[in-house]
């Protein structure tokens, strides 16, 4: 109870069952709605909140000029996220609310409605249970930086804010090719997305207000308002251009929305490197030991270890080493728990690399229970690998290594007297490539959440990919 | 940077509900018994306070006598039978009878095992008392003292 001296053992279940079930973002969440409303009973609406269990539900609003393409972003991504999508538009001509009607007879004179009604309207919506349960999407909303307050000040906060921005050339010009479908409300465009049906192509009207000096007047006002908005929105903007085909636009606002923002919550990297040999493991096991002070297991070091330093497990090992056979499943796993089980590994995390190389190997390790939460696959193609580890060569008088290709030996006399080891000879290789190939299909299946990585670049590149998938949150997939 | 106003407030208002003391001990029962379904077991705790607030049941105690036992002599590494001052100060924050600027005495005895014991009685039954009532405050003490299963 007083501060002892011997450090806390917190047992390794506790943070595994933490970040599986995302206790942090949980409790954050919760807390943040607690510090928005304020309630005088906190308990009750706290018991609410986990009732509605809306923490990933997206809420997304998108920004940007007009002809920039907005409606048809928003109007996508609500049919593939499944979202209520929310318009001045819509807003207004919502027949169930007294606010909405008063709204309109506005609307329909002077084309825009005061601030405050507008952000009424918001409120009003967004309590409504189809926001709630599939979130929402706001397209042009808010405009200027007076509803951005008044939005946040209801606590009314998105996740992901995109900013579509293209040159106002380009946007003008677009705009002249602007239709619109009177029956649902899509747009269309003369040049870049007319639709294939003759019949819609028929009934399109040409929207009013399309002309140059209008849509140069307009362009002028969003300017002047977008660069107060920006600032709200600081962690959570992303500008994509949207001088691009449509669907790029869309992919992009679409990868951008599906995943997380990278959280505070406490993360023990326990990573697992999965590649044919030569695909750079050790390599980057190395560089991640070194960044992130990770405990580098390799297991062929560890049972070579073993050996060297007779310990029981080597004496057992040994004779498998001798005879050049595999060693069996059970005495590896118990080599890898008695290293995984210390107290360094288990508060630094581990980078493992070199097992499991099939799926009995890697069943045995979840029972143990040592989950990796990152798993990556290193893909080079065959002849890389072929390139990287026949040319490998040894001085055996200094013992120094080099690489016929990416680090020749100084001079001839050396280079004469270089050995290669006999386990770097091609057969060897296409055999240990082969059998990698063989279970790796079975592998990807079990570790679902894997990344893959081109193995095949220089290493610093490489080692940024990994570590960025390390960092950022693991993307969630949307079926 | 000068903290604002809002902040300020936000601050007053975690304090007065507890709400840092109530988060922490909801996460810590969610790491302690690992729950399949996180949210219905939150959801159930959040429940059984709000009840025992609304009907004013006292909230059932885990401590009893040999869990005071086990922490005394924790503390009391060298089995001398005593511990300090400061211990005992500090034992009763963490379990939550005594506030920060505690209203303790150190009346220069040093404190025995039935010293201790009688302390944390006497300030539960205070606590049972004020569970009673209808003040906020009340059930985030009870909740403190769930901490220790």
């Amino acid at each position: 109870m007083d501060s002892t001296t011997a450090p806390h053992r917190i047992p390794p279940e506790m943070p595994q069952y933490g970040e599986e079930n995302h206790i942090f973002e949980l409790m954050q969440n919760m807390l943040e709605q607690l510090l928005i409303h304020q309630p005088e009973d906190p308990i009750p609406f706290m018991i609410q909140h986990l009732h509605k269990d809306n923490d990933n539900v997206p809420r997304i609003v998108i920004l940007g000029p007009p002809a920039s393409g907005k409606t048809t972003i928003a109007m996508w991504l609500c049919k593939h996220l499944n979202s209520s999508l929310l318009t001045l538009e819509n807003l207004v001509l919502n027949e169930f609310s007294f606010t909405a009607t008063k709204a309109r007879r506005l609307y329909l004179q002077r084309k825009t409605i005061p601030s405050v009604l507008l952000v009424q309207l918001i409120q009003e919506r967004l309590a409504e249970e189809d926001c709630i349960k599939r979130g929402w999407i706001l397209d042009g909303i808010p405009e200027t930086r007076e509803q951005a307050l008044r939005i946040q000040t209801l606590g009314i906060t998105p996740r992901h804010v995109i900013v579509l921005s293209a040159p106002d050339t380009v946007l003008i010009e677009r705009n002249l090719g602007k239709r619109i479908d009177p029956q649902t409300g899509e747009i269309y465009h003369t040049t870049f997305d007319w639709p294939p049906e003759s019949e819609i192509q028929n009934h399109l009207m040409v929207p009013e207000d399309i002309s140059e000096l209008e849509t140069a007047q307009k362009l002028l006002e969003y300017h002047r308002n977008i660069i107060r908005v920006i600032p709200s929105y600081p962690k959570i903007l992303k500008v994509i251009s949207a001088d691009q085909p449509c669907v790029d636009v869309f992919y992009q606002a679409l990868t951008y929305v599906q995943s997380n923002h990278r959280t505070n919550a406490p993360f023990t990297p326990r990573v697992l490197l999965l590649g044919p040999v030569g695909s750079g493991k050790s390599l980057q096991a190395a560089l991640l030991a070194q960044k992130y002070r990770l405990v580098n297991v390799c297991c062929g070091q560890l049972l070579k270890e073993a050996v060297a330093d007779r310990t029981t497990f080597g004496e057992l090992v040994r004779p498998f080493f001798e005879k050049e056979m595999a060693v069996p499943d059970s005495l590896l796993m118990k080599v890898l728990s008695q290293r995984l089980n210390q107290q360094d590994c288990i508060q630094k995390g581990w980078v493992l690399h070199g097992v499991p190389r099939d799926l009995d190997q890697a069943h045995l390790l979840n029972s143990l229970g040592y989950n990796p939460n990152r798993v990556f696959f290193l893909n080079v193609p065959f002849d890389s690998i072929m390139e990287r580890l026949t040319l490998r060569r040894i001085d055996p008088v200094t013992g120094e290594r080099y690489h016929l290709m990416y680090k020749p030996p100084a001079t001839m006399e050396i280079q004469a007297r270089l050995l290669q080891n006999p386990k770097d000879a091609e057969e060897q290789v296409k055999l240990k490539v082969d059998l990698f190939y063989r279970n790796s299909a079975d592998l990807e299946q079990l570790y679902g959440s894997a990344i893959t990585v081109n193995g095949d670049q220089d290493p610093y590149t490489v080692f940024e990919y990994i570590e960025s998938g390390i960092i950022n949150p693991l993307p969630k997939k949307i079926p | 940077m000068e903290t604002s106003n809002r902040e300020l407030q936000a601050a007053e208002y975690l304090e007065r509900h507890r709400i840092k003391e109530l988060v922490s001990y909801l996460t810590s029962a969610l790491l302690f018994f690992r729950p399949e379904k996180p949210r219905e077991y939150l959801i159930s705790l959040l429940e059984r306070l709000r009840i025992a607030k609304v009907t004013g049941v006292a909230f059932p105690f885990f401590m009893d006598n040999s869990n005071i036992v086990a922490m005394f002599e924790m503390m009391d590494s060298s089995g001398r039978g005593t511990i300090s001052f400061v211990q005992y100060k500090e034992a009763l924050k963490t379990l939550g009878l005594c506030t920060e600027d505690g209203d303790l005495k150190d009346d220069g005895h040093i404190i025995t095992l039935d010293k201790f014991k009688e302390e944390v009685n006497k300030r539960m039954k205070e606590i049972c008392e004020k569970t009673k009532g209808k003040d906020s405050e009340s059930y985030q003490t009870a909740a403190g003292l769930l901490l220790l299963h």
